[in-house]
């Protein structure tokens, strides 16, 4: 892997601004304040069976 | 949205407070207004909710769904329903027998300051009062006296002049003379004596003064006495004499407590209103405390700050908790209930509508008799005669019916100063002669008596107008019981009443024009009851009602006229088409079930973070509909398909109610479902200020190469699993790290200071599970909190439990191939195969008649309806014009099909019985359930198979099955199940002593530690329980000896 990670960015549930956090930082979004950030889809590709 | 954080939906409560500093002389009166004192929590949806009176396009726009009932509360991120208790009515007069056959009357009075309990009996042909703090049975004669009715013969004119009331009522009256108590002084000081409170003097004035303040504030706590004067209570004891004596000249006077018009519905807003004021006076005492307790410190200039004494925290936590928990403790009212609040189950959308309508009950459960558990007459049209649990809170646990409504308080002052005005005779002004003449009615408003009247049925008719003109209460309710000849008004809150179309001379009030003015939306339900057309009607008054259940059967002395048939049921019983020609327990069965169908939940299930959350993938509505599907929007959250069903039996595989279903069936989705599971993890903090970090996954170095873990193959950058991710078992999805070290000072730590705990996925092995979303917040402690929800896709497996809307639940037999299954001339090919066995024991002819509807639905591409009772008001279509619409569409007008194997191609010797059916996938899975164990974990304690399949547990041969070994006299069997399969133990035994030796590896050998020699040791094979149970019972001074033999 890269040595230098780009930060992981999250949705605010909220109005949908994407927050960078660090570790130890407040889980609350830069724009609106709301308090739940949601994970942005894995950028992986990801093969799904169909049955 | 709930569930999404800690949250709890509540708004603040402001006061005004007015409070007056200073000495008499220089007064000086300080004000403050909207000061906080706390927090209460609002139901969803009610008026001060801000979702109330939002359109579907304002509640899509705030993300909540506009098919949600509401009714709950959301309490510290969980929705809680405050259950409707149900209890015996408050302020009543009930006669009853007890155990001992005595008869009865008593009154459970309760008032704002105190709540009582009066009962007088009669033992022996006396009567006797009998209240908790007497010591013992006082003859009511001698209250009467203490009351101040020195006179016998003014007891006797109260209580009836006929000699058959008399008659009964002299061994009293003796009683009380032989105990030569005359007076009112002499009364009062023999009570005295009797009462067990406070405490005991010889005094004999202190006598009287207790009990004067028994009479005053205990003994029918609910009849005002105003200015000392008795006589309304004495009145009121006659009045429960009278009655006593009448029960006994007449035993169907006995009053019914399972009668629905003698029970009253508390609902949340009564319940937590009883919390406030309970939370709110101790806050008052609380304030009153503190600041006592500072002014005495303080410098008499430095006015004291009175609003720093209010903590709004007491009256907050003190709502949030009984919510949360469901424990009403409250000593002030001395109730102590449990279990009055629920967590809502959202496991369908019927299942969570159908907790707003439950009536939790009164009694215990445990309770044999079959009394309360009984359908009473009384309950139709208030509570749903279908919808009750099996087993012990069968008939005890009750729902609403679809148009019940409870009422709230109503204010009392008005109504009193009304009934006066009608032409209510004041009891002040009745001697006790009047009190029963044959000519007049008493009239009791809300379980006081007011006075008489001479004309019942003018007084009640005024009332009522004055009601439908909208004057008074709409729930007002007023009752002639000739029997009693009494007049009974009812403004409390509690009753359950539902609304009727009244009528003229049996001629409805509502006419065409109006229905036509209500479909056009120009008038309202509401307008209709402003208006006078409908009223609500209460149990009691339902009795001077004559009500048609149809326009046409109305004669000229109906009143009133039944609105809709199927209002009878409530909403778990009304998704069921034809419920009125299935046998009455499968509908109870449907009810149950019903609320276990997987479906949808609301319209925003996937913005939702519920733990367990089960989804249909193509849910439908049902193609046979009723008018109550229509009215709580089952039609749009579906729970089911519409399958169609084949009723035949086909290979050995659908014995014993199970059905085959077809395999393509299945690859188009028929019974595919979703199953999300919310996995929290948290981000601890520990003493020491030192907390959990949450890393991204590092490389390692295995055989020279750089890899990652492949445990950690899911991980992102940030150490956390993305959604989208499929996850399988053992995979980590946060690779968490704890410190080492988590007491003491901390320092800056290192890498090597913390160890790995990070949280892995216990999934089903072999299964395709996927990271549905992954959210981020902050719990009330301030700990990140990430939650994962896991999505699982399932096909229906061989074992899957299914269901129609009749009760008739069946697992999957088995899964045959579409080539096999069999097909119609048309080429039509069922979904499943249902057993014809399943009809005749059960007898559900509405399944049948859902079939040919639902077959006639689908080949004229209209829904048909199935509403109960709904044949003569056309909202169930009939049987004959369902086959009239079979025969011109080419089928037969029995519903049946010329049918060929799939097997061998030819004709079945049969006409099947074939059409859609709308099927129910219930949440019972085999894939939660299978489990099997050869070896596995132990416990430590007992070194036995642990329990329980979560624990991957062993399969107990319990004592039951170990009887029938030893009486077949499977010895072996029976060795090796309970000891070499579970716990065996070699143990070294000394022969001498007969107790457990050990074996000591220093000098190689088993030696005995009683005889501390190594000469007598054997070793013998024995449960590990069992010489567990040899040292217990050692440690406690019981010494077990084996006693060994050569074999």
């Amino acid at each position: 892997m890269d040595p230098q990670p780009e930060p992981v960015s999250y949705i605010c549930g909220d109005c949908g601004a994407e927050n960078t956090l660090k570790q130890g930082d407040v889980i609350q979004c830069r724009e609106c304040g709301y308090r739940i950030l949601y994970k942005k889809r894995t950028r992986r590709i990801v093969q799904y069976e169909a049955r | 949205m709930p569930s999404e954080g800690p949250y709890v939906y509540a708004a603040p409560i402001y006061v005004d407070v007015e409070y007056s500093i200073g000495s008499q002389s220089h007064k000086s009166i300080e004000k403050k207004e909207r000061v906080l004192i706390g927090r209460m929590p609002i139901m969803l949806r009610s008026r001060l909710c801000t979702l109330n009176g939002k359109d579907e396009a304002e509640l899509a726009k705030l993300g909540e769904c506009p098919l949600d009932p509401g009714g709950y509360f959301v309490v510290k991120g969980a929705e809680k329903v405050i259950l409707i208790q149900e209890q015996l009515s408050k302020n009543r007069i009930i006669i009853d027998s007890d155990s001992k056959g005595r008869i009865m009357a008593s009154v459970t009075s309760s008032t704002a300051e105190t709540k009582t309990k009066t009962v007088i009996f009669m033992e022996k042909e006396k009567i006797y009062l009998q209240l908790n703090q007497l010591k013992k049975k006082v003859p009511i004669v001698v209250i009467m006296k203490a009351m101040g009715m020195e006179s016998d013969q003014e007891i006797v004119q109260m209580i009836g002049r006929d000699p058959r009331y008399s008659s009964l009522f002299i061994p009293s009256l003796q009683e009380c003379a032989m105990m030569k108590i005359f007076t009112q002084r002499q009364a009062l000081e023999y009570l005295g004596e009797m009462v067990s409170m406070g405490k005991t003097s010889s005094d004999p004035s202190v006598k009287v003064e207790k009990a004067c303040e028994l009479l005053l504030n205990v003994f029918l706590a609910n009849v005002p006495v105003k200015q000392g004067n008795f006589r309304p209570k004495c009145i009121y004891v006659a009045v429960m004499l009278r009655r006593m004596v009448d029960a006994v000249l007449n035993a169907d006077t006995f009053d019914d407590k399972d009668y629905v018009g003698n029970k009253r519905l508390e609902l949340s807003g009564q319940l937590i209103s009883l919390l406030f004021e309970d939370l709110f006076k101790n806050m008052n005492n609380d304030i009153l405390l503190a600041f006592d307790k500072s002014f005495d410190k303080r410098s008499r200039s430095n006015p004291p700050n009175f609003i720093k004494y209010i903590f709004p925290d007491t009256i907050t936590k003190g709502l949030e908790k009984p919510i949360s928990t469901g424990n009403w403790d409250l000593k002030r009212f001395k109730m102590h209930r449990k279990g009055v609040s629920q967590v809502l189950s959202r496991l369908s959308f019927i299942a969570a509508l159908g907790y707003m309508t439950k009536v939790s009950p009164q009694f215990e459960k445990t309770r044999k008799v079959s009394g309360p558990r009984a359908l009473q007459p009384s309950q139709w049209g208030m509570l749903c005669p279908c919808d009750t649990p099996e087993g012990e809170g069968c008939g005890l646990t009750k729902n609403l019916a679809l148009m019940t409504h409870v009422t709230t308080d109503d204010e009392e002052g008005p109504l009193i100063y009304l009934c006066y005005t009608l032409g209510v005779e004041d009891l002040e002004l009745l001697s006790a002669e009047e009190l029963h003449s044959p000519n007049s009615y008493l009239v009791i408003f809300n379980g006081l008596i007011l006075g008489k009247h001479r004309r019942p049925q003018y007084f009640s008719n005024a009332v009522r107008r004055l009601r439908r003109s909208g004057k008074i209460g709409e729930f007002v309710s007023v009752f002639v019981n000739e029997k009693q000849r009494c007049v009974y008004l009812a403004s409390d809150g509690g009753r359950v009443c539902r609304p009727l179309v009244i009528a003229d001379k049996g001629v409805s009030r509502i006419k065409d024009h109006h229905m036509k003015e209500l479909q056009d939306g120009v008038r309202s339900f509401n307008d209709f009851l402003r208006e006078g057309l409908l009223e609500y009607l209460d149990v009691n008054e339902e009795n001077n009602a004559l009500i048609a259940l149809y326009e046409g059967e109305a004669t000229e002395k109906t009143t009133h006229i039944e609105i809709e048939p199927f209002t009878i049921l409530g909403v778990c019983a009304g998704l069921i088409p034809f419920p009125h020609h299935n046998q009455s327990p499968r509908n109870t069965y449907q009810c149950a079930m019903g609320k276990q169908a997987m479906g949808n939940i609301a319209y925003n299930q996937l913005c939702r973070m519920d733990t367990l959350l089960n989804l249909l993938v193509y849910p439908q509505r049902p193609l046979l509909t009723t008018k109550t599907i229509e009215l709580i929007g089952f039609d749009k959250l579906g729970a089911g398909q519409n399958a169609t069903v084949a009723v035949m039996s086909y290979s050995g595989y659908d014995i014993e109610d199970a059905i085959v279903m077809n395999k393509s069936s299945l690859d188009r989705g028929f019974g595919r479902c979703i199953v999300m599971k919310k996995y929290s993890v948290k981000q601890e903090t520990y003493q020491n200020n030192t907390s959990d970090r949450i890393v991204r996954p590092q490389m390692e170095i295995v055989k020279g190469e750089l890899r990652l873990d492949p445990k950690m193959q899911i991980l992102d950058a940030d150490g956390i699993a993305s959604p989208g991710e499929i996850i399988r078992p053992h995979n980590i999805y946060v690779n968490r790290q704890s410190p080492k070290c988590t007491r003491g000072e901390s320092s800056k730590l290192l890498d090597s200071d913390y160890r790995p705990s990070p949280a892995t996925f216990h999934g089903i092995e072999g299964e395709t599970t996927v990271i549905d979303r992954v959210a981020l917040c902050t719990d009330i402690d301030n700990k990140l909190c990430i939650k994962f929800l896991v999505r699982h896709t399932r096909r229906p497996e061989v074992g899957d439990k299914f269901s129609s809307r009749h009760g008739q639940k069946g697992v999957c037999g088995t899964i045959v191939q579409q080539e096999d299954f069999p097909f119609s001339e048309r080429g039509i090919c069922p979904d499943l195969i249902m057993n014809p066995h399943g009809y005749p024991s059960r007898m559900t002819i509405g399944k049948m008649i859902e079939l040919l509807g639902g077959k006639a639905g689908v080949s004229c591409g209209r829904f048909h309806y199935g509403s109960a009772f709904g044949e003569p008001s056309g909202h169930a279509d009939r049987v004959e014009a369902i086959s009239d619409t079979l025969v011109k569409h080419g089928f037969s007008y029995s519903g049946k099909d010329f049918i060929y194997s799939g097997i061998t191609g030819c004709p079945l010797q049969a006409y099947i019985f074939m059409g859609p059916i709308y099927y129910q996938k219930l949440k019972h899975m085999v894939i939660d359930k299978m489990h099997a164990r050869a070896r596995g974990p132990k416990v430590m304690l007992t070194r036995q198979p642990t329990e329980g399949r979560s624990r991957d547990g062993g399969l107990r041969l319990g004592e039951m099955e170990r009887d029938c070994l030893i009486a077949y006299g499977a010895s072996m069997l029976l060795f090796e199940r309970l000891m070499v399969s579970s716990d065996p133990y070699e143990a070294k035994v000394c022969k001498k002593c007969g107790l457990l030796g050990y074996y000591n590896h220093k000098l190689k050998t088993p030696y005995c530690t009683m005889c501390k020699n190594r000469d007598n040791i054997s070793s013998m094979k024995l449960p590990y329980a069992c010489k567990l149970l040899f040292q217990e019972m050692q440690s406690m001074n019981i010494v077990p000896r084996l006693q060994l033999t050569e074999d």
